[in-house]
């Protein structure tokens, strides 16, 4: 029976009252979770709202595909099921039956590493074809945890081992440029697609020199100008001066990038390599700052 | 009302435990996964800070002398992902934190699961929904 007209204005009053005051003590927390979850503009959705990962890729102005997008791997291995992390939980091999892709998006409240963090050959027959001198410098930092990992001491990782790890990266792809940002310390690539040479005799560089050309929808990147000791994966493998890296970048779907990443550097490999890195799309969220920097306090105690 | 119950509640649960998403360095490295700690504490302060938010707390004694300890949790992105913010838990509550010690015995731990005082306990959230998840268990 419905309420008579009076009453029935209190209780709405109260109502709304209740929600203003619900709503105040707990506004400037929904005010942050808003800026945090804005949607993403233009994500192709199913029926039942979820992200159409199999969609089309988007197009830039030019026609190619538009890599833009925050992206995190496509092969995630959880390490913090097993309550420990370090270098040496290697994941299951592919094949085996307790590992599977996800199918889905990424979700920005579970970002985890990739299969390859640990060690970027762990696919690679034999693993990574080290030159003699670094065998036992990887041996070493394996068997140490790492602890001389220039990750923290805070400086900016390769871009290499950025595809694997457990930030958020966001592409801005425009015909002629393609921005990478990380939330992980601020840091940035740049890959040019305006048909610019490499540098002759570059100046090393942490992320190198990168210029990339269309080959029909997939974008060749090359490469050059690292550091010497580059760390490519928490095991210390590195890249030297005298790597060339290429990528060779698609977008087959909405949902997903593969980058075929072949690394040529006689000075640190027998022989060049080559792996395959996936990433997948993460919508409706966005890159917040984390600088380690700020107060970094393992270094102290690491034994 | 069912809206803004559903809100509190999810936010609630929101509210994870202090373990790392993953730490920027090796666990092994510095906390030792023999060591396990289980005690309760009050929070006297709760450090938002890069690369890793830090829990204070106040741990009382049987004997009733006050220990500090500082418990090692997530980044503030991670924690803001999953709904925690700077103000999540504010001096004076009470929980129980369970987790591994430093390595050098210190008063730090590495948290994996608060209990409040209300029975409420935030674990950590492995993608497979599961903390005893299974090496190589896939994300969800």
């Amino acid at each position: 029976m419905p309420y008579p007209p009076l009453l029935h204005r209190r209780y709405e009053a109260l109502v709304a009252a209740a929600f203003v005051i619900l709503g105040t003590s707990l506004t400037p927390t929904h005010l942050a979770a808003q800026w945090l979850r804005y949607p993403t503009a233009g994500v192709p959705r199913k029926p039942d709202g979820k992200v159409d990962m199999s969609a089309p890729a988007p197009r830039l102005a030019d026609g190619k595909p538009d890599f833009s997008g925050i992206w995190t791997t496509g092969e995630p291995f959880d390490r913090r099921a097993l309550g420990l992390s370090s270098p040496k939980d290697l994941a299951a091999p592919k094949n085996s039956q307790s590992y599977s892709e996800p199918q889905g998006p990424g979700d920005p409240t579970a970002i985890v590493g990739s299969r390859q963090m640990a060690n970027i050959g762990i696919d690679l027959p034999g693993g990574l074809p080290y030159q003699p001198w670094l065998v036992p410098i990887v041996k070493e930092r394996t068997d140490n945890l790492a602890k001389d990992d220039p990750h923290i001491r805070c400086l900016p990782d390769s871009f290499i081992r950025e595809y694997g790890m457990p930030h958020l990266q966001k592409f801005v792809h425009h015909p002629g440029l393609l921005v990478v940002l990380s939330e992980m310390n601020a840091w940035y690539r740049q890959v040019f697609t305006d048909a610019r040479p490499l540098p002759v005799d570059p100046n090393p560089t942490l992320e190198g020199y990168s210029s990339g050309k269309w080959s029909g929808d997939t974008l060749v990147i090359d490469t050059i100008g690292f550091r010497n000791d580059t760390w490519i994966d928490w095991s210390g493998s590195v890249v030297t001066e005298a790597a060339k890296v290429r990528e060779e970048m698609r977008r087959p779907d909405f949902g997903h990038l593969e980058i075929k990443v072949t690394v040529d550097d006689p000075k640190a490999y027998t022989k060049p390599w080559t792996v395959t890195l996936k990433q997948r799309i993460v919508v409706d969220t966005e890159l917040i700052d984390e600088i380690c920097l700020e107060n970094e306090q393992s270094l102290k105690h690491l034994k | 009302m069912k809206k803004i119950f559903a809100v509190v509640l999810a936010a609630g649960f929101l509210l994870l435990a202090a373990a790392p998403v993953w730490a920027h360095h090796a666990f092994a490295a510095e906390f030792d996964a023999a060591k396990p700690i289980k005690f309760k504490g009050t929070v006297t302060k709760m450090e938002w800070i890069n690369p890793h938010a830090w829990i204070h707390i106040d741990v009382k004694g049987e004997d009733g002398t006050v220990t500090p300890w500082m418990i090692e949790a997530a980044a503030p992105n991670a924690l803001l992902r999953r709904g925690w913010n700077k103000n999540s838990l504010p001096a004076g509550t009470e929980i129980l934190v369970e987790g591994f010690q430093a390595k050098d015995g210190s008063n730090r731990g590495n948290g994996s699961v608060i209990t409040f005082t209300d029975g409420k306990k935030l674990f950590v959230g492995s993608s497979a929904g599961d903390p005893g998840a299974a090496p190589g268990a896939p994300a969800k």
